[in-house]
């Protein structure tokens, strides 16, 4: 089912990876802050400012910035952390912006093969706390889906 | 009132109306054809199309009994264009987690395991 793959596809974000390191050392670039800052921002950014707290209900908030684009912020809360194999954040940009106000959940899990790291980034969109408690277990089943549909996409791109 | 882009994802999370999008992607349908795939009522799916309709995802026809779905594109071309911002965002980091990687292992066969920041 092609159509639906895409459907599904569109509504959020897929990124899988292979680092020549094996997932204890890339579980540590984002497990310190330390880390974090000599990586996180796209092309252009620096990221200057990184805090995090890395416990499950732990806080972390960064800031990357460029010359043209300033200071963005950033935060979130940890919500799975398992290491060397999966890390779970709420993300959210802590300043006014097209995306602010809107949460998401990154999951990121990594696989050991052959000694490398394959990452596989899955991001969702999440609304507030509220309104995800008020849809009850409507939502946390469409997030289990997408969880499976994750680790298909993953397992199709490892073969 | 929370702003559009999230009205939009509110209605996406969800695995049924997202498969009643990917089937409006070939082509016009009624409420009976929709639901047809589906184990769930009449109303259920008339439930969801209402939500999708709500957030701009669908248009539907005027005709009473009838009243074909259609997908309205445009939302869904917002949804994309912020997820590719956010491609965009982590593919770069991941190219320049690359790099410090290599620089890691190269300090590492150096015999500086960690490198000295000054």
């Amino acid at each position: 089912m092609d159509a639906q793959r895409k459907s599904v596809a569109d509504t959020e974000l897929l990124i899988v990876r292979t680092f020549n390191a094996p997932p204890s050392v890339v579980f540590a670039l984002w497990s310190s802050a330390e880390h974090m800052k000599r990586w996180m921002g796209p092309k252009g950014f620096t990221c200057p400012e990184m805090a995090i707290d890395l416990r499950v209900g732990g806080h972390y908030r960064g800031m990357i910035k460029s010359a043209d684009r300033g200071e963005n912020w950033f935060a979130g809360v940890y919500r799975e952390i398992v290491p060397d194999k999966r890390l779970v954040f709420t993300f959210i940009w802590d300043n006014d912006g097209p995306s602010a106000g809107l949460e998401m959940v990154v999951t990121i899990t990594f696989e050991e093969r052959d000694g490398k790291t394959v990452q596989t980034l899955h991001q969702a969109p999440f609304r507030t706390v509220e309104r995800r408690d008020s849809h009850g277990g409507g939502w946390s089943e469409a997030f289990d889906k997408q969880a499976v549909y994750a680790e298909t996409i993953a397992k199709e791109h490892a073969a | 009132m929370p702003d559009l882009l999230s009205v939009t994802f509110s209605a996406l999370a969800d695995p049924t109306r997202r498969a009643i999008l990917a089937r409006l992607t070939t082509g016009e349908a009624t409420v009976n054809e929709l639901a047809e795939p589906f184990e769930i009522s009449l109303p259920a799916v008339s439930r969801h199309l209402k939500v999708l309709e709500g957030a701009g995802l669908i248009s539907r026809g005027r005709e009473a009994q009838w009243r074909p779905c259609k997908l309205e594109p445009d939302r869904l071309k917002a949804v994309d264009d912020w997820l590719s911002v956010y491609r965009r965002f982590w593919e770069q980091s991941f190219d320049k987690m690359a790099a410090y990687l290599e620089e890691l292992s190269e300090g590492e066969r150096n015999g500086r395991p960690k490198k000295k920041r000054r």
